[in-house]
């Protein structure tokens, strides 16, 4: 266990050191206060209601979720797993006291970190926005439950570009090929929706399931195993490749 | 006498056929093992499978009595080294990239780090990036991280490459005084045949991926005038086959 918070540290430590982790948090910010600004002028100045108060920061998980939030995450992963490699920096972590089940482990929690600390900061952001866009108060316990689900599609997707960095040879086809599996898996949704539940991509916006006033517990419980299974598959595989990686 | 690295049958070849073949080796606890051998021998492979950045298709290697293989962390746990390039993290200054290797420690603290950053001569250094380091820096600090935790063992590819003479010979005295003073272990690999005669207890040649002689430093130079004689005779037989 000291090993893996090792490890875990130490992979926190070198994210917080960098400046495209920065920089993505703070666009992450201002997305939340452009959409703010958008959505004020429309409301006051074209008299178009988008939304209420809770929807506003449900609306901001809903755009982001699909845009920034997956671009990140895959910077974050392809950095930690493909640019490690192939600027031989891997060689510090591997060469350490720490097998590497638990390299791959402290690397993956530290992916999970950073999405939540991305979703906690959109999330205060979004509702700091619309108690100023509104005068009454977000239902804040369906927008916590909402975040909270969002990250489980974040966190596959996540695996996915792990398993993606651990293919390529290098970081920037590791990107573009995580980029590519990502519009590839959104398009084939929207041209062939018969497949859509096979889909992980097509659950992104699964948190929308708690947001009506009748909630569908099988469907989500159906979508939840949907997406431990990718998981499971994704992180499996990710692991066995970096496992038998030669350096 | 106690081993501190055993080394079983062990090979990995590459799809073009170039790699190790069974290599057997014992190296005792407190001797300064010098490996040398030609470009593209195998050193570089031996040690990469040693620390486990490669994984060998046949045989073992056992540190302090745990296998590479079954038992990595214990294998692992008091052994330092440098493999090929240092390759710290560039965006990281040298103090930082220490503390990363000492996170796995409890006895590494802010005064080990400075300490073995003065040994090396990089302390004034510390708290710029690794980035505007020369390759000699770079050196000096992958020497700094392998000594921090004070293994009793470690394992060095190349570890004159980028440094001055000074340098060369502070680190020199840097091996041969821990190995007399703490009883550590050195398994160095080196282009250098001076600094390995100087240096070391035991050489071992390493030819087209065999070992083809392995004997003590005093041994040697009984029988020949200089290190860089037995080298040349040793590998001036097995070209022959």
């Amino acid at each position: 266990m000291q090993i893996i918070k090792s490890v875990f540290i130490n992979e926190i430590f070198k994210i917080s050191k960098k400046k495209k982790i920065t920089a993505a948090l703070i666009f992450s910010m201002l997305s939340v206060i452009i959409a703010a600004i958008v959505e004020y002028s429309l409301n006051n100045f074209a008299g178009i209601r988008v939304t209420g108060n809770s929807e506003f920061s449900i609306l901001i998980l809903t755009i982001l979720i699909y845009s920034l939030l997956p671009l990140f995450t895959t910077f974050i992963c392809v950095d930690m797993f493909a640019g490690e490699f192939a600027d031989h920096t891997i060689k510090f972590t591997l060469t350490g006291p720490a097998s590497r089940a638990k390299v791959f482990l402290g690397k993956i929690l530290a992916i999970a970190t950073f999405i939540i600390c991305n979703l906690i900061v959109v999330m205060i952001f979004s509702i700091v926005a619309s108690l100023f866009l509104n005068s009454n108060l977000p239902n804040f316990f369906k927008i916590l439950v909402s975040y909270f689900m969002a990250f489980l599609p974040i966190f596959i997707f996540a695996l996915a570009a792990v398993l993606i960095s651990n293919i390529t040879r290098g970081p920037t086809s590791a990107f573009m090929l995580s980029i590519f599996v990502f519009l590839v898996f959104i398009g084939l949704n929207l041209v062939f929706p018969q497949i859509r539940s096979f889909l992980f991509t097509s659950f992104f916006d699964w948190f929308r399931l708690i947001l009506g006033n009748y909630i569908n517990y099988s469907k989500i419980l159906r979508i939840f195993l949907i997406l431990l299974g990718y998981g499971i598959m994704f992180c499996a595989a990710g692991y066995y490749l970096f496992e038998k990686k030669d350096i | 006498m106690d081993k501190a690295i055993v080394i079983e049958n062990l090979s990995k070849m590459y799809k073009n056929n170039r790699g190790i073949q069974e290599i057997n080796l014992e190296i005792n606890k407190g001797e300064i093992f010098g490996f040398l051998g030609p470009n593209g021998a195998g050193k570089t492979t031996t040690m990469k499978v040693m620390v486990g950045l490669m994984k060998a298709d046949k045989g073992d290697v056992k540190i302090n009595g745990f296998s590479i293989i079954n038992n990595y962390e214990k294998a692992m746990n008091e052994v330092g080294c440098i493999i090929e390039n240092v390759n710290p993290f560039p965006y990281l200054t040298a103090y930082e990239n220490m503390q990363l290797c000492g996170r796995f420690k409890k006895e590494v603290n802010r005064i080990r780090i400075d300490e073995c950053l003065e040994i090396t001569r990089i302390i004034k250094y510390k708290n710029e990036k690794i980035k505007n380091y020369s390759l000699g820096m770079k050196q000096r600090l992958g020497i700094a991280m392998a000594i921090l935790s004070n293994p009793k063992i470690i394992i060095l590819d190349e570890p004159f490459n980028g440094l001055d003479v000074e340098g060369m010979v502070e680190m020199r005295e840097l091996i041969i005084c821990l190995s007399q003073k703490h009883k550590t272990t050195f398994f160095i690999s080196s282009h250098l045949i001076h600094d390995i005669e100087l240096t070391c207890d035991k050489v071992g040649i390493l030819y087209n991926g065999k070992l083809v002689g392995v004997d003590s430093t005093h041994n040697i130079l009984k029988n020949y005038s200089s290190l860089e004689n037995y080298y040349l005779s040793e590998v001036d037989l097995n070209a022959d086959y």
